[in-house]
């Protein structure tokens, strides 16, 4: 029995002729200990998905069982304490509580599930010291860098050491070296046991995944087992046809994509030209004016 | 668990220190009013018993007209006379009736006196030689005055008014073209601030046979009083002394007879009404008060929405994040009641220390009201705690 299962499961919002479909009859079996890259584009459903997986929502139709059990007509309580025990969830960005610091940004689980101060702690310095930030335990958010905060949110939704790991755009808000920690950081988490889902819109980082699940429209179009460290091949052929350039083009700039473009560059050097015109044309007027 | 909903809840109220302070200033002031109008109210009864008692506890109260609607008789402002007023037939009753051993009447006199100064409507009591004797009252200078000759005493106020004297004695002063003599001046009379009784400092005793011979027998009783052979038997002296009169008025029970230390005593009733009416005032703005907490929590409810969401995701149930909101709403009405409780112990000594209202601390409402207050706060509270809980925690988390 696979971990996640889901069964043709709908999320619609609105209703009458203005119900909009987000998710459409989904079908998805998710292993234990799957690595998975959920990509697509903006409205595709990549984040209903996983708000319905990480059991915030809950699902218009189908069937949704998370570990041999039917979920999708828990009550909001009985949700919540899944969520705090059997999920960790990390975020675009405003991840943290901003009045809390870093290491009771990382117990509160604990302090929801109800452990002693003593325990919350020490389990929460283990987690700091495993994201490597043992030395900003009494930093608040807004002294921490970007992706040092990820990490904290990391380091807070495996507290709890659940059986799943969702992240909806982890990167999201984060520069290239950031990425790439958060990144290691959830690889490392996958490669102890875990079970990851990740949304991502960076091809690049399908490296870190076993699979790659592509969405549009509120469906599945395209599913692939990958190795990691490589970059899904599907996704990138058809997500992301960027053209094949060479580093003198890029640092010819502009102009050399210009070049290519053939007809165009005929009107690029008008276009070159009109500014001039234009630049006079108001300074008359100006001079009319006054 | 708890202590952290505390903790958050100190830490967000400090994150928006005037809103907070805004907010707890409605509690402060709702729970400083019900507490000091309370307190001085209290005092002001106090005192009303403190000047009767000190006439003595076998002395009996004689006054027309019966309270049993103080409220009306407040609001109409016919205080208890219900017209009626007592006349020479009723004291000789109460001289007579068994177990009284004297008994004074208390007149008003009219028309304007001349000392040095004139005055031209005095407060003119016709008494006889016990009253001092009765009310415990001792004199500044000289004595009272002799029933036999044309001789006044004078409360302290009225002495400074018609010879700006504070020991006229011996001097001269004329009421209706007849000259009297000034025999004394009291001291201060015990007398309470905010009663009905009257202020005797104010007041020119003169002898009531004299009086009534000046003003033709029209002179009417206001009050008469008297005294019991003990205290012991004051008790039933007031039963008989009103049975007697109730006989002498043809069955009637148009008069109050009542023992002077009995707090049951017109002026006293009258503060208990008004302090419970103005207290019904001040539990209105405590209210307010409320009002105000469910109004800025519903602010602090909306600008932390998505903290809710997020705390939600990570997997705090409904129960929980609605403790963590109450309990912003017990700190903010539990400080605001203390702070309130706090000014108005120091409102009492500021009143005692600058006016003459006695005002005490009355430790039951000073524990009642802030406990009413935090009551208020966190039912007003709940609406904006629910409203926390129950958001959807992906509607919350798109809030930012």
């Amino acid at each position: 029995m696979a971990l996640i299962e889901l069964k043709d499961v709908s999320k619609l919002y609105g209703f009458g002729d203005a119900t909009s479909v987000a998710l459409d009859e989904v079908n998805l079996s998710i292993e234990q200990g799957e690595c998975v890259a959920v990509m697509g584009p903006s409205g595709s459903g990549k984040s209903t998905l996983m708000n319905i997986i990480g059991l915030l929502d809950r699902p218009t139709h189908g069937d949704y069982t998370l570990n041999s059990r039917q979920v999708s007509h828990l009550g909001p309580n009985q949700r919540a304490k899944y969520r705090r025990d059997r999920i960790g969830f990390i975020f675009q960005s405003s991840n943290l509580l901003p009045r809390l610091t870093a290491l009771d940004n990382i117990a509160l689980p604990l302090l929801y599930k109800g452990l002693s101060v003593g325990r919350r702690n020490r389990r929460a310095w283990d987690m700091l010291e495993r994201v490597g930030l043992g030395d900003r335990a009494y930093y608040y958010p807004r002294q921490l860098s970007g992706g040092q905060a990820q990490s904290i949110a990391i380091a807070r939704a495996l507290v709890n050491t659940p059986e799943l790991i969702i992240a909806d755009e982890p990167t999201g808000n984060l520069d290239s070296t950031s990425s790439r920690l958060v990144m290691e950081l959830l690889s490392e988490i996958h490669k102890t046991g875990n079970t990851v889902i990740f949304v991502t819109h960076n091809p690049e980082l399908t490296r870190f995944a076993t699979r790659v699940v592509y969405m549009q429209d509120g469906a599945i179009r395209y599913d692939e087992q990958t190795k990691l460290g490589e970059v899904g091949r599907y996704a990138r052929s058809v997500m992301y046809a960027v053209p094949e350039t060479t580093e003198d083009d890029d640092l010819s700039g502009v102009s050399a994509i210009m070049g290519v473009l053939g007809k165009r560059a005929e009107a690029a050097d008008k276009a070159k030209q009109k500014p001039k015109a234009k630049r006079k044309a108001p300074k008359r007027k100006k001079a009319t004016k006054i | 668990m708890r202590r952290n909903n505390f903790k958050l809840a100190y830490q967000s109220l400090k994150a928006a220190k005037a809103r907070s302070l805004l907010t707890m200033l409605g509690i402060i002031i709702g729970v400083l009013a019900v507490v000091l109008v309370v307190e001085i109210g209290q005092g002001i009864k106090g005192q009303i018993s403190g000047q009767f008692a000190s006439y003595g506890k076998n002395v009996i109260i004689v006054q027309p007209g019966v309270n049993d609607e103080p409220g009306l008789s407040l609001l109409t402002g016919l205080s208890g006379t219900n017209g009626t007023l007592l006349t020479p037939n009723d004291l000789s009753t109460v001289q007579k009736t068994p177990g009284i051993t004297e008994a004074v009447p208390l007149a008003v006199g009219s028309g304007s006196m001349t000392g040095n100064y004139t005055v031209t409507s005095p407060f003119i009591v016709a008494t006889t030689t016990q009253f001092p004797d009765i009310v415990n009252q001792s004199f500044m200078a000289g004595g009272f005055f002799d029933p036999n000759s044309r001789t006044v005493a004078l409360g302290v106020n009225i002495a400074q008014k018609l010879f700006n004297n504070a020991e006229p004695l011996g001097e001269e002063l004329t009421w209706r073209g007849q000259r009297f003599l000034v025999s004394g001046v009291y001291n201060y009379f015990n007398a309470p601030p905010l009663s009905l009784e009257a202020n005797f400092d104010n007041a020119v005793f003169v002898p009531y046979s004299t009086a009534q011979q000046i003003s033709g027998g029209s002179l009417a009783i206001y009050q008469i009083l008297a005294r019991s052979s003990s205290p012991s038997n004051a008790g039933q002296t007031v039963k008989s002394v009103n049975s007697a009169l109730v006989a002498a008025h043809g069955g009637a029970h148009d008069v109050t007879v009542a023992r002077a230390t009995d707090s049951s005593t017109m002026s006293n009733q009258t503060i208990h009404l008004l302090t419970l009416l103005v207290a019904g005032a001040a539990i209105i703005a405590l209210i307010v008060g409320g009002v105000g907490i469910m109004d800025v929590m519903l602010v602090s409810v909306t600008e932390r929405m998505h903290e809710i969401g997020l705390r939600k995701a990570i997997g705090a149930t409904n129960h929980q994040i609605m403790r963590q909101f109450m309990a912003e709403a017990f700190m903010l009405s539990f400080i605001g009641a203390v702070v309130g409780d706090a000014l108005s112990a120091a409102g009492v000594g500021l009143i005692r220390a600058y006016t003459s209202i006695q005002a005490i601390l009355v430790w039951q409402i000073m524990v009642a009201a802030p406990l009413i207050a935090i009551g208020i706060g966190m039912f007003f509270g709940s609406m904006p705690a629910l409203k926390a809980a129950r958001k959807d925690p992906i509607d919350a988390l798109r809030h930012e």
